[in-house]
């Protein structure tokens, strides 16, 4: 028995050795993903990594990716290269399964707000594969009937809320945007009045003027009744609002190009930075950017460098950008010719691929505490808005969530 | 002795898959979970053995003591609405009448719908522009008009049952027959409910009544850290959105109990019922000295799994999800899940262990009080 085994297990390894292909297991979401991942190996970087005997095995996952990818991590079943999205990227970087990248891969050439996202104690832990930026998205003939500017480049908060009121008196039930309760949103405002998500000794301040001052102008707007929350018209989220033409205005990202294409094909559509604040004269915004990184624990560490460097070449990265899906994170890629198409789609790429680089920008991450940081502002938010409590106190009792959250 | 050997082994055979299947996914994963409550781990380092310490952080943890206060009012509020709702429609639905079949299936529908599909339409129903909300507004504004039909309606049936009580023993006087008109009886119910339609159509056409005036009722349900009646102490008062879960849940729930129950009544005797009618007890009387009395064993059941079901409950607080504040529907089980998936922080195995091995050890604790005050109850 234990001859026939060992005569199996010879016979395996043989054919194995004669097929001598080093397979890299690559993790990452499902939905579209596999199906661009499989079109990036096939039309792009799948032939030169075959010639060096790699062979790239894609394993979606479908369900909740952090969950399942801290229980694959800790069990040793993950994959060789996975994702690892900005908000929980400390995280992970804490559980010391992330392949530090300096000396494998050159860092220097991908826009350095990104590689900060990665970065913890000087490490850079992660290569971003795209990212995407919030832009003021307005449906162009919804401002034309109200005879109101574009939002522009030069509009303070100020401004930008004249300009929505006016829409907003068009017709009942319209509006001059939907916005959600949302700190992913609200929090971008903040960075334009100097607000940053933690403070020099670790916590977080949300009374400081800097931060009620955004809060108060964000949920002002559906408290003046300018803007309206996306499940009070029924919405799921505010590019349905703007598809649905129910609100003039989203703030939202790239993603949001995609749904209009699908949902609303003839919406007049433009692209803005977001407004600036009055006192500052500065607008802010996130980065919320998803990386690339390497197993600590890999067995073929060196295939997987190759692999991750031909996922984030130059090629790989010009033509995802040429199918609409994401943009690019290398810095030579900022003069690409796409941005100079004159399509509203391009256009909007554009603001958003600025959007990195203009005002106070910061990375869409709240340390090791994750987008848990979100949820008693958001609570807050929904208490305002909804007209349950008033600013000062909603802050206060966020206030005091977020200290706990953050000792805890 | 023999003979029992020989039984044993074709039995252990039978049962070897379930005991593989029980000894590793719950006693083993029992006794990592029992090991891990007493230890600091985080899944990627070595476990450190920290004594009670995780116990003793349990008690200092303010999530942790909402999520206690949240599962032990949602046990009790929803145990006690779903074993009364369930008895009710089964005695309902227990009845020889046309097309019970229909109802019976009718109101077992929110059973085997899927709890996920419920949830999202309760979800959508507790919206502020959502139905829950429509209809108090619609209630509340045609309330002239409701309370005009049920006053006249309740009128006309008194008025009824009191002419018919008062022919009906002009006729048997003398008789020695012993007869009376029900209150509800459906003949004179029709005559009621003609007459109040009438009367009430009349006094609207006429213009006496009309709707009232009244705002949209917006009724924050779910986005709300409000609790319910203010005034009550904390360990007594229940957050908006998980009474709207608890009305989710005792509303999914009363189906499965009732047909328990209704398996159990068309047990009990017929001769029963009869013996008590012949002691002159009416259907009010038979139900509470015959029904409820022969239903103990399967109303122990009921209850048990009911609490069971409830401490345990997870599912409806994960489809709320985000569309919640937290802390206003935070069961214990879903504490241990946050505590276990945090998100992007290390896990925090230890201490979601301890409350764990809490929730079981409450949920033991609760079911055996059941137990010894039900069966007192049933020796009486």
């Amino acid at each position: 028995m234990r001859r026939l085994v060992t005569a199996l297990l010879a016979t395996l390894f043989a054919f194995s050795w004669a097929n001598a292909q080093t397979i890299v297991r690559v993790q990452g979401y499902g939905g579209q993903d596999p199906a661009i991942v499989q079109r990036l190996i096939d039309e792009v970087i799948g032939k030169g990594l075959a010639d060096q005997g790699i062979t790239i095995k894609y394993e979606p996952i479908e369900t909740d990716y952090n969950t399942v990818l801290v229980n694959s991590l800790s069990a040793g079943t993950a994959g060789d290269v996975f994702y690892v999205p900005g908000e929980v990227a400390p995280g992970f970087i804490a559980t010391g399964k992330l392949l530090p990248l300096e000396g494998l891969v050159d860092t220097s050439a991908f826009i350095d707000t990104l590689n900060a996202v990665f970065t913890q104690d000087g490490h850079v832990y992660g290569i971003a594969k795209d990212f995407n930026t919030l832009a003021v998205f307005y449906n162009k003939d919804m401002f034309d009937a109200a005879g109101a500017d574009y939002p522009n480049a030069d509009d303070d908060w100020t401004s930008f809320e004249a300009k929505l009121t006016k829409v907003a008196a068009l017709k009942p039930d319209t509006y001059g945007a939907c916005i959600a309760a949302d700190t992913a949103r609200l929090g971008a405002f903040a960075f334009a009045n100097g607000w940053t998500t933690f403070t020099a000794d670790g916590g977080a301040d949300i009374t400081s003027p800097a931060f009620a001052d955004a809060f108060d102008f964000y949920s002002g707007l559906v408290t003046k009744g300018i803007a309206v929350q996306p499940a009070d018209v029924g919405a799921g989220w505010p590019g349905d609002c703007l598809a649905r033409e129910q609100a003039a205005v989203a703030i939202e990202g790239a993603w949001i190009l995609g749904f209009l294409r699908d949902n609303a094909p003839n919406l007049q559509y433009g692209a803005s930075f977001l407004p600036k604040s009055p006192k500052t004269g500065e607008s802010g915004n996130f980065i919320y950017t998803v990386a690339w990184a390497i197993n600590a624990d890999t067995k073929v560490q060196d295939a997987a460098v190759k692999v991750l460097d031909a996922l984030t070449s130059p090629e790989a990265q010009q033509f995802i950008l040429e199918q609409g899906l994401a943009i690019p994170s290398r810095k030579a890629l900022s003069d690409n010719d796409y941005f100079k198409q004159d399509t509203a789609e391009a256009q909007a790429n554009k603001i958003v691929f600025e959007g990195a680089s203009h005002g106070n920008v910061y990375g869409f991450q709240f340390g090791k505490v994750g987008t848990d940081y979100m949820s008693p502002i958001n609570n807050a938010l929904t208490a305002v808005m909804t007209g349950a409590s008033d600013s000062a106190a909603a802050l206060k009792q966020a206030q005091t969530d977020l200290n706990a959250l953050l000792t805890r | 002795m023999r003979a029992r050997g020989r039984e044993f082994l074709p039995a252990l055979m039978f049962l070897l898959p379930f005991l593989l299947v029980l000894a590793v996914f719950f006693v083993y994963a029992g006794v990592r979970a029992v090991y891990f409550s007493f230890t600091d781990y985080d899944l990627f380092n070595a476990p450190q053995w920290v004594g009670l310490a995780n116990y003793r952080a349990l008690f200092s943890d303010d999530r942790f003591l909402t999520a206690l206060r949240n599962s032990l009012l949602f046990a009790a509020i929803v145990t006690t609405f779903q074993t009364i709702g369930a008895l009710l429609s089964a005695s309902a639905v227990n009845r020889r009448v046309r097309g019970m079949t229909f109802f019976r299936s009718a109101f077992y529908m929110p059973a085997v719908t899927s709890s996920v599909v419920i949830t999202l339409i309760f979800l959508w129903l507790f919206q502020r522009l959502g139905g829950i909300n429509y209809l108090i507004a619609a209630v509340s504004r045609n309330a002239p008009i409701i309370l005009t039909f049920v006053i006249v309606m309740v009128l006309a049936q008194g008025l009824q049952v009191l002419v018919e009580r008062w022919r009906l023993r002009r006729r048997l006087r003398g008789a020695g027959q012993q007869r009376t008109v029900s209150l509800l009886d459906p003949a004179l119910l029709a005559v009621a409910l003609v007459a109040a339609i009438i009367v009430t159509t009349a006094l609207a056409l006429l213009g006496y009544l009309a709707p009232r005036e009244v705002q949209n009722v917006a009724i924050n349900w779910l986005q709300t850290r409000q609790e319910v009646p203010a005034s009550f102490p904390f360990w007594l008062r229940v957050p908006l959105p998980l009474a709207a879960i608890m009305f989710q849940n005792i509303f999914t729930t009363i189906p499965t109990y009732m047909l328990m129950f209704l398996a159990a009544m068309q047990d009990v005797p017929r001769s029963q019922y009869e013996a008590a009618a012949l002691d002159g007890a009416n259907s009010v009387q038979q139900f509470f000295y015959v029904t409820v009395p022969a239903l103990q064993p399967v109303t122990f059941l009921v209850v048990t799994l009911g609490l069971i079901g409830t401490l345990q409950m997870f599912d409806q607080v994960a489809i709320f999800g985000s569309s919640v504040p937290l802390q206003s529907v935070i069961t214990l089980a879903y504490f241990v899940y946050n505590r276990m998936f945090p998100g992007a922080q290390l896990p925090e195995v230890g201490f979601a262990s301890a409350a764990a091995m809490f929730l079981a050890l409450l949920t033991l604790i609760i079911v055996t009080l059941q137990r010894t005050v039900l069966r007192a109850e049933g020796e009486r």
